[in-house]
């Protein structure tokens, strides 16, 4: 619900409960006024009757116009000078429904009690409801009418920092470095929410910076040392060296291997983190799994690993070229490098998940951990363990989820996107490719 | 081939200027852009490695004036950061490579000899070696005029030993030449013996010289001295 919406609301209720309470206030003293006038004018002239008793000059029961009824008491005078009966009649002159108001004084006179009474027509309560009613409706039809309309005019002026600050933020991009730029206004609150947003942005881009900046010190620094070492070892490896002093030197560079591999896997992971690979052109991935496999071709029949693809055509997704490179060559090269001989590796791509399934020993830890980094199953294995933590950092990053699972000697990732339409027209001559016979896929 | 090396560690600038030498190369090395534009003023290089990091500037500005002067050198970019906007930007830019620390002499070797064929030998892309010829655009390799029946990384293998020839190739270095960075896979060695296996029995089989020898502990040289 829109927050002008909530406040109109809110006002409308306030206005409701006004109204009603307005109404039985306005009701109540109408009424009274007008019973109050009606009653006075009744005593007075039964007062006029009781002193024309007095002096002897009341002849035909009528004073002032109107009729009053005199009776003489033979009990006592009750406690109350007067007592009033309000009943509800047709006035038969007007013909309309009213209320006779008939009062009774009680006089002593002359050593006599008398009972005077004298009654006359009055509004009834429905009828000045009835009145309050239009003059209601007229009311509430003006206040709707108002706040729905500075509702509209009203909150467009008095929200539209609000607006173009939310518009600045949905805009906001660490990646192009611009420090947010915010509007100008009086409200304190918009004030205050402004001032909060620009030092929270402008610390996020400087955290941002500098993380960018040490993650590349930290790979330019520790780079630089690392091929100075594998270098001069390899000058080193071309003198004359025994067996032992060549074992040791290759001992030394495997080590230079893994430790420049991790220190640029952690770059990547971070940059990763960072979201610095966007990319808007979608990435052709059915043939990017294509020459992909071709290039473990070789691998692959070196193991004696049969390989069974069903890759669908026309799948693009929405990711960067390079980081779909590493997903596809880390999972393949591990399906590969984790088989059994004479294994089977079964590749499947649809239009909404990639399935790749292995044979291999089952592994040792919970499947789940083996996204986490430096986690292996096999601890003693020469590989160094960040290859899954780099797909698994590539699809959360891009929303996709990924599974690992371990079923009756398979090894089985499957990951699930949403594809994209092709960046340019679809070919229009496009034929339905022969489908090649999709193999069973064992249930996750 | 003359090469000028811009790099401001001193050491890693010497260990690919000995490299280099040994290959008959003649080098010269500058630490500074300043020591660099003075050097590309005064001589002309066939070759010019480019770091990208320098103490007195970018790399990248020394590219555009090498542009601007319509140096005829081949430029290689090596650089610490491997951030793909440098990569894209190095090559937008003018440079014909790009390779990234910590790299293999042996690599950084095959990458100035490839731009060399690409650039300098006018569309002969053929790798000439006793009986062996390799065709870089057809990717198909010769033995006396036999052609060879071998796999693209198995041409790729024969190409790294022939241009990198009586030099100690380390299993990284052919690991890294063939499958790259990234994969996360040090047993890539066991492929790497089934290569070089393949690849001699197909020579042999061809009634080429076996020149491929094992070095031990630490891989392989090609012996161009082989009879």
């Amino acid at each position: 619900m829109k927050l002008i919406n909530k406040f109109t609301l809110w006002y409308l209720c306030i206005a409701l409960t006004c109204t009603v309470v307005g109404t039985a206030i306005t009701y109540y003293s109408i009424k009274s006024r007008i019973d109050n006038a009606a009653f006075d004018r009744l005593k007075t002239i039964n007062q006029l009757a009781a002193e024309e008793i007095k002096a002897g000059t009341l002849g035909d029961s009528v004073v002032q116009g109107r009729k009053v009824e005199v009776h003489e008491l033979s009990t006592a005078l009750p406690t109350k000078p007067f007592d009033i009966t309000e009943v509800p009649s047709v006035n038969p002159t007007t013909n309309k429904p009213e209320s006779i108001l008939t009062i009774r004084s009680y006089y002593a006179i002359n050593g006599k009690n008398y009972r005077i009474t004298c009654y006359g027509y009055i509004s009834k309560a429905d009828q000045i409801l009835s009145g309050l009613e239009v003059s209601v409706l007229w009311k509430w039809a003006l206040i709707i009418f108002l706040i729905a309309i500075s509702a509209r005019l009203v909150s467009r002026l008095v929200l539209s920092p609000f607006n173009k600050t939310v518009k600045a933020i949905e805009s906001f991009n660490l990646k192009k470095k611009e420090r947010l730029q915010l509007p100008v206004t009086n409200t304190k609150e918009f004030i205050e929410l402004n001032t909060f947003v620009k030092a929270m942005t402008d610390k996020a881009i400087d955290d941002y910076n500098s993380l960018k900046e040490f993650t590349e010190n930290a790979s330019h620094e520790l780079q630089t040392p690392v091929a100075v070492m594998r270098n001069k070892l390899e000058l080193l490896a071309e003198s004359d060296l025994t067996d032992e002093q060549a074992v040791m030197i290759s001992d030394i560079q495997n080590s230079l291997d893994k430790l420049s591999r991790i220190n640029s896997s952690l770059v990547l992971l971070t940059r990763l983190e960072n979201h610095e690979y966007e990319t808007k052109e979608p990435l052709h991935f059915c043939r990017l799994i294509n020459s992909s496999l071709a290039t473990y071709k070789e691998l692959i029949e070196m193991k004696s690993l049969s390989l069974s693809k069903n890759v669908a055509k026309s799948v693009y997704v929405q990711l960067h070229p390079m980081l779909g490179d590493l997903l596809l060559n880390n999972l393949i090269s591990n399906a590969i490098r984790h088989n059994i001989p004479n294994g089977t590796i079964q590749v499947q791509l649809t239009h909404t998940s990639l399935i790749i399934q292995n044979n291999g020993t089952e592994p040792s830890v919970p499947t789940e951990e083996l996204f986490q980094r430096f986690k292996k199953s096999d601890q003693c294995s020469k590989s160094i363990g960040i290859g899954l933590a780099i797909v698994k950092q590539i699809c959360d990053i891009h929303h996709f989820a990924i599974q690992y699972n371990y079923d009756n000697g398979l090894h089985i990732i499957e990951i699930q996107f949403k594809s994209v339409d092709a960046p340019t027209p679809p070919i229009v001559f496009e034929t339905v490719a022969e489908q090649e016979p999709a193999f069973i896929v064992q249930p996750v | 081939m003359k090469v000028l090396i811009i790099e401001d560690n001193e050491e890693l600038a010497e260990s690919v200027r000995e490299f280099l030498v040994r290959e008959g190369y003649v080098c010269e090395i500058a630490y500074t852009c300043q020591q660099a534009e003075e050097k590309l003023f005064m001589f002309q290089y066939d070759c010019i490695l480019l770091d990208i990091m320098l103490p007195d500037g970018s790399g990248l500005k020394l590219l555009n004036l090498i542009k601007a002067e319509q140096l005829q050198s081949n430029i290689l970019i090596i650089s610490a950061k491997n951030s793909l906007d440098d990569k894209v930007t190095g090559l937008e830019e003018g440079a014909d490579d790009y390779i990234t620390k910590p790299f293999h002499l042996p690599e950084l070797h095959a990458r100035i000899r490839a731009i060399y064929r690409r650039k300098n030998l006018n569309g002969s892309n053929i790798v000439q070696f006793n009986e062996i010829s390799l065709d870089t655009n057809t990717l198909e390799a010769r033995i006396n005029n036999l052609l060879l029946d071998i796999t693209r990384k198995e041409f790729d293998l024969l190409l790294y030993f022939v241009v990198n020839k009586n030099r100690v190739l380390s299993r990284q270095s052919i690991a890294a030449h063939l499958w790259g960075d990234y994969t996360d896979d040090l047993a890539n060695f066991d492929f790497v013996y089934q290569h070089v296996k393949n690849l001699r029995k197909k020579i042999a089989a061809a009634n080429g010289t076996d020149y491929i020898a094992t070095v031990y502990g630490i891989g392989y040289k090609f012996n161009a001295t082989a009879s």
